[in-house]
């Protein structure tokens, strides 16, 4: 048996090579996830225990991460133990920058002047001497265009301060990070603001402050370093979910590759049973086979695991120098969980189709054209086995709908999914004969080979079909969550830039050169009267805005303020404002006095919003005070907000700048969205290796079927051309079927957990995008087509006669 | 050469091969299959290539059917030179001019009978209408398969197989229908009867077949016995 296992790897290892390539993308997948985990964990290792290296203690809260310790005791801790005390910590403080208002998420924290307690690597520029220098940290300075010499204004009011960025640094230690750092004393004149995590000391610590504890730097280091890497380890558990379906799909595809070949030397395997081979002996040759190929594919995965990680270690290092990600070790446990996922899924997925092979009679080698026709039979236990699990999956479904219950939701979705999937020889070739109608007699043909075994096309639809409804949840669950973001944004958010001048009313002139700004869609002019408010110490604007709608994002809902109340913006307040909702104030213009009450909004600046009737009851000649504007889509936030503030600045004018928050959003979202399709694509991919494999392997058995057309008058051009179509009903199909289950999921997503969340969500289906995704899978399919199409189209047809 | 006539015309040769030459392989597995045939096929007439196994008369079918270029020399059918034209031309040609029947997987499994039959005519971008249904149904009754025009080839006989190859052959009223072994896999009563339709088309609709066997009983139907030993015509 030993040269008949030797002869048959020989002839046949070169038709494992797609499912093979499977496997390696699978276990590649998994090591890389492997690499940059044990990255990120010496990344922040390496960085964490920075500022308390030279600590003999470090002072922290007890119940962090829940409490934290409280600001004036920290500080005066600090204070107390003066050269010999170095705390972390920050502030988050409005800044701005070249004219412009930074990120809201703008923190500064302290840099020590003392060699022994500064932690912060310099990149460029020097380390700030004294009070009014800064260095900020690099990540920041790039994504937010500061420079070392810009002069930044952080805070507000009395506490703002300018400084100068001497500097800037590399901060690797997530506790202690902040965007910009200041000296101590410096950042004390902030002192109502600032937060500190920890104190490093050297010495005695003495009295500890209330709630505080003291620990050894190590062990204050490992503390913080479990709460991260658990996260970082959620993380890494998020990413294997989605390695797990690739695996999945690698095991539909293997199976099939392993049914196909198995089908087709099925002849071979009779005529060794014939000659006196035992079953065991056959069956034993053929999982060496399949041993073999899981060895050496899983190898191949875990070397190209290797690469890939350290590679993509460097490339987040080089392009994201704000993420703490160090020299990876060699994950070796990783390794080997990838390579045992390999070769087990591997075997596991050869099973079924060699326990077809044991069931081969020697006499089927003597039964003449057994190969040609290999129409499986459905049978009647899978269809009613899928129908079972179609039915308790959907009511499963419905009950989460109603209960709003995840796990039977899962429970619900799987069922479903594995319903389809067994219904897939029953369903799918039904599909196929639909869609290949509508290629016309040219794809006449395809179609009939498409579906000549339902269930070789049931499985090679299956992967794909895994690929494309998790691909259709993502796309329509991000884009649900999105438009209801928009909307809860565009309630906090209504007006995108508010340009405000209380003192002096807004010229035609400034008013038309906003409207000429470019990125600014729309502007109006907001009338109002400045006002006295009482609870409140300096003058307001006080307005009303009828055409609000023409701008704001809610639709103008914010501005639609009933007769006898104010609407305040409270971010634009600041935390200084004293107001709460339902107060009663007296608001006088001049002599004029109305006794109004207090509704709390944001997002449209320093201005009190009241109906028409209220504003004329104050005053008879409103002038214009401010300007809306509704920014054009896809304007630069950052560049929008620095050209209104050169033209409100002259005036004593103030810019509330609300679509930074959008930008952000923006990025946010985008960047989820392309991550979750990017590993979803891995999937995708491999089902379409897949495809390409049962074409190629399709191709082969017909190799006389497509001699004999060829010599009946079948062109190169047309036979090409048939097995592209076929490639594309098979994907197009499984696009299909796996966007109607997709969006449906999705939609039981949103009605069982999204809309918990977010109550006035609607389901946002993105049909243009799934529209590309069933392009996307069309055209895929004309390239899995093209190698098995090349391959067929070569032979003559003389040659193809004469195969067996 | 005993049974080809050297003087023939256009008009009484449907195909003619001309110092035809075939080589397999490359240096030391080099394989002269086919030494510098001459040969003319008459119109219109039934005739049998014979010759012991691996002698090349299947290599000397293929060539002359147009699919597999030759080595060296000419093959003529129609008037056309097989070597002038490229591999689109060539299967057009093979379309509209030449008709086969193989010893066994002649038909494609997943169509019907019928669609079989019809085949060739849907490949060159016919439509396949009544007047088409009806001539399939009048070759396969002519053929005695016109009860099965519905089945798929694993439900139909061996001979009934060969005989829906032989309607299919027939549609595109070739000028040449090549049949390689066509009884090869049948017992002898079910060859009688294929052989009988073989001659019927020769006869009836002035087809020419050239048909590849080493079976003598089936060369008797023939009309002229063409044998091939080791590459030549003996
Ligand atoms: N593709 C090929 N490569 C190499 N040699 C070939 C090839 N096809 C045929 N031959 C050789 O060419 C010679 C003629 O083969 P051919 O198939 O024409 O014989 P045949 O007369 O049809 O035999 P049979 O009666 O057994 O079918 C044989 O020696 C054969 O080994
Ligand atoms: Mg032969």
């Amino acid at each position: 048996m030993h040269t008949v296992f030797l002869a048959s790897l020989r002839t046949h290892i070169r038709r494992y090579v797609a499912a093979a390539i499977a496997v390696t993308v699978a276990v590649a997948f998994v090591v890389v996830v492997g690499v940059l985990t044990s990255g990120a964990h010496s990344g922040l290792m390496d960085g964490l225990g920075a500022p308390y290296r030279n600590a003999d203690h470090v002072v922290s809260p007890t119940g962090w991460p829940s409490s934290e310790l409280d600001p004036k005791a920290a500080i005066a801790f600090t204070e107390r133990h003066g050269e010999n005390a170095s705390a972390t910590g920050r502030a988050t403080l409005p800044a701005r920058a070249n004219g412009r208002k930074l990120s809201e998420l703008t923190t500064v924290g302290p840099i020590a002047t003392s060699e022994k307690w500064r932690w912060q690597k310099l990149s460029s520029g020097r380390f700030p001497a004294r009070a009014g220098e800064a260095v900020v940290d690099v990540y920041f300075a790039t994504a937010e265009n500061v420079a070392v010499g810009d002069r930044v204004r952080i805070g507000e009011g009395v506490a703002a301060t300018d400084v100068e960025v001497v500097g800037l640094v590399e901060s690797p230690s997530p506790p202690a990070q902040a965007s910009m750092y200041v000296t101590w004393p410096q950042l004390l004149r902030w002192r109502d603001q600032v937060h500190l995590n920890a104190v490093a000391v050297r010495g005695e610590v003495g009295r500890l402050p209330e709630g505080a504890k003291a620990q050894s730097p190590e062990g204050f280091a490992a503390e913080r370093l479990t709460y991260v890497q658990n996260r970082v380890n959620s993380l890494a558990v998020m990413l294997l979910l989605f390695a797990g379906v690739a695996i999945f799909v690698s095991v539909l595809v293997i199976a099939n590759t392993f049914s196909i070949l198995f089908a087709q030397r099925l002849r071979d395997f009779a005529l060794l049973r014939c000659i006196g081979a035992t079953r065991r002996q056959v069956v034993r040759s053929v999982r060496r086979e399949a041993a073999v190929v899981g060895v050496l594919a899983s190898l191949a995965g875990a070397l190209v695991g290797i690469g890939l990680g350290y590679g993509l270690t460097a490339l987040i290092g080089a392009l994201a120098p704000g993420v703490p990600m160090g020299a990876a070790e060699l994950p070796v446990l990783w390794l080997l969980g990838g390579f045992a996922v390999g070769l087990v899924v591997t075997m596991v997925a050869s099973w079924l189709p060699t326990r077809r092979v044991v069931r081969v009679s020697p006499l089927a080698a003597l039964r003449p054209d057994t190969a040609v026709d290999v129409h499986t039979a459905t049978g009647r236990v899978r269809p009613a086995f899928a129908a079972i699990l179609l039915v308790t999956g959907s009511a499963l479904l419905g009950v989460a709908m109603v209960q709003d219950s995840t796990a039977l939701m899962v429970a619900g979705g799987g069922s479903v999914f594995a319903g389809v999937l067994l219904f897939g020889p029953v369903l799918v070739p039904r599909l196929v004969w639909i869609t290949g109608a509508l290629l016309g007699p040219a794809g006449r043909l395809a179609t009939k080979h498409a579906v000549r075994n339902p269930r070789r096309t049931a499985t090679t639809t299956a992967s794909l079909l895994v690929g494309v409804t998790l691909t259709t949840a993502v796309l329509t669950g991000m884009t649900t969550w999105r438009s209801a973001l928009d909307e809860q944004i565009g309630r906090d958010h209504p007006i995108d830039v508010a340009l405000t001048s209380p003192k002096e009313p807004v010229t035609t002139d400034l008013l038309n050169r906003v409207r000429h700004t470019p990125g600014v869609e729309r502007a109006i002019p907001v009338d109002g009267a400045v006002a006295r408010v009482s609870g409140l110490d300096e003058p307001i604007l006080v307005v009303t805005v009828p055409a609000a709608a023409q701008v704001a994002r809610d639709g103008g809902a914010f501005a639609r303020v009933e007769p006898g109340k104010i609407g305040i913006d409270s971010e634009a307040f600041g935390k200084n404002l004293s107001l709460r909702p339902g107060d009663r104030v007296t608001v006088r213009v001049g002599d004029r006095r109305a006794r109004l009450q207090v509704a709390v909004g944001t997002g449209w600046g320093p201005a009190g919003v009241v109906a028409p009737e209220t504003l004329a009851t104050l005053t008879d000649a409103p002038e214009p005070h401010a300007v809306w504007i509704r920014a054009t889509s896809g304007a630069d936030p950052a560049r929008l907000g620095g050209d209104l503030d050169k033209l409100a600045d002259p005036v004593g004018a103030t810019i509330e700048n609300g679509l930074r928050t959008w930008e952000s959003l923006d990025r946010q979202l985008g960047i989820y969205t392309w991550s979750a399709l990017g590993l979803t694509g891995i999937a995708v991919v491999i089902a379409l290796i897949g495809i390409a494999n049962t074409l190629g392997l399709s191709v082969l058995e017909r190799a006389r079927e497509h001699a004999m057309l060829r010599a009946l008058g079948l062109t190169r051009g047309q036979l090409r051309r048939m097995l592209a179509a076929e490639a594309v009903l098979l994907s197009v199909v499984a696009t299909l079927l796996g966007t109607v289950i997709g969006v449906v999921f999705a939609w039981v997503g949103h009605e069982t957990f999204v809309k918990r969340a977010l109550r006035e969500a609607t389901l946002q289906v993105p049909w243009p995008s799934l529209g590309v995704v069933v392009l996307i899978a069309a055209l895929a399919g004309l390239l899995a087509a093209v190698l098995p199409a090349r391959r067929a189209a070569r032979v003559t047809p003389a040659a193809g006669l004469s195969l067996d | 050469m005993t049974t080809t006539t050297r003087q023939a015309t256009q008009e009484t040769v449907a195909a003619s091969a001309r110092n035809l030459t075939k080589t397999y392989g490359k240096g030391d597995a080099r394989v002269h299959a086919l030494r510098g045939i001459d040969l003319d096929l008459p119109r219109g007439r039934f005739i049998a290539i014979m010759g012991p196994s691996g002698s090349g008369k299947s290599t000397l079918m293929h060539c002359l059917a147009g699919l597999d270029q030759a080595s060296g020399g000419t093959v003529t059918v129609a008037g056309t030179d097989l070597g002038s034209l490229d591999d689109d031309a060539l299967t057009i040609f093979r379309r509209e001019h030449i008709g086969f029947v193989f010893q066994s997987f002649n038909l494609l499994p997943m169509l019907t009978a019928e669609e079989n039959i019809v085949l060739p005519l849907e490949l060159g971008g016919r439509r396949i209408d009544d007047a088409v249904r009806e001539r399939a149904r009048m070759l396969a009754d002519t053929l005695g398969v016109a009860d099965r025009l519905g089945h798929r080839p694993a439900e139909l006989s061996g001979g009934q197989q060969q005989r829906v190859a032989i309607a299919r052959a027939l549609i595109t009223q070739p000028d040449l229908l090549f049949a390689d072994e066509p009884t090869g896999n049948l017992d002898s009563t079910t060859s009688a009867e294929v052989l009988d339709h073989l001659r019927r088309s020769v006869r009836e609709l002035g087809q020419t077949v050239v048909m590849v066997t080493h079976e003598r009983d089936a060369a008797t139907y023939a009309d002229h016995v063409v044998t091939v030993q080791d590459g030549r015509i003996v």
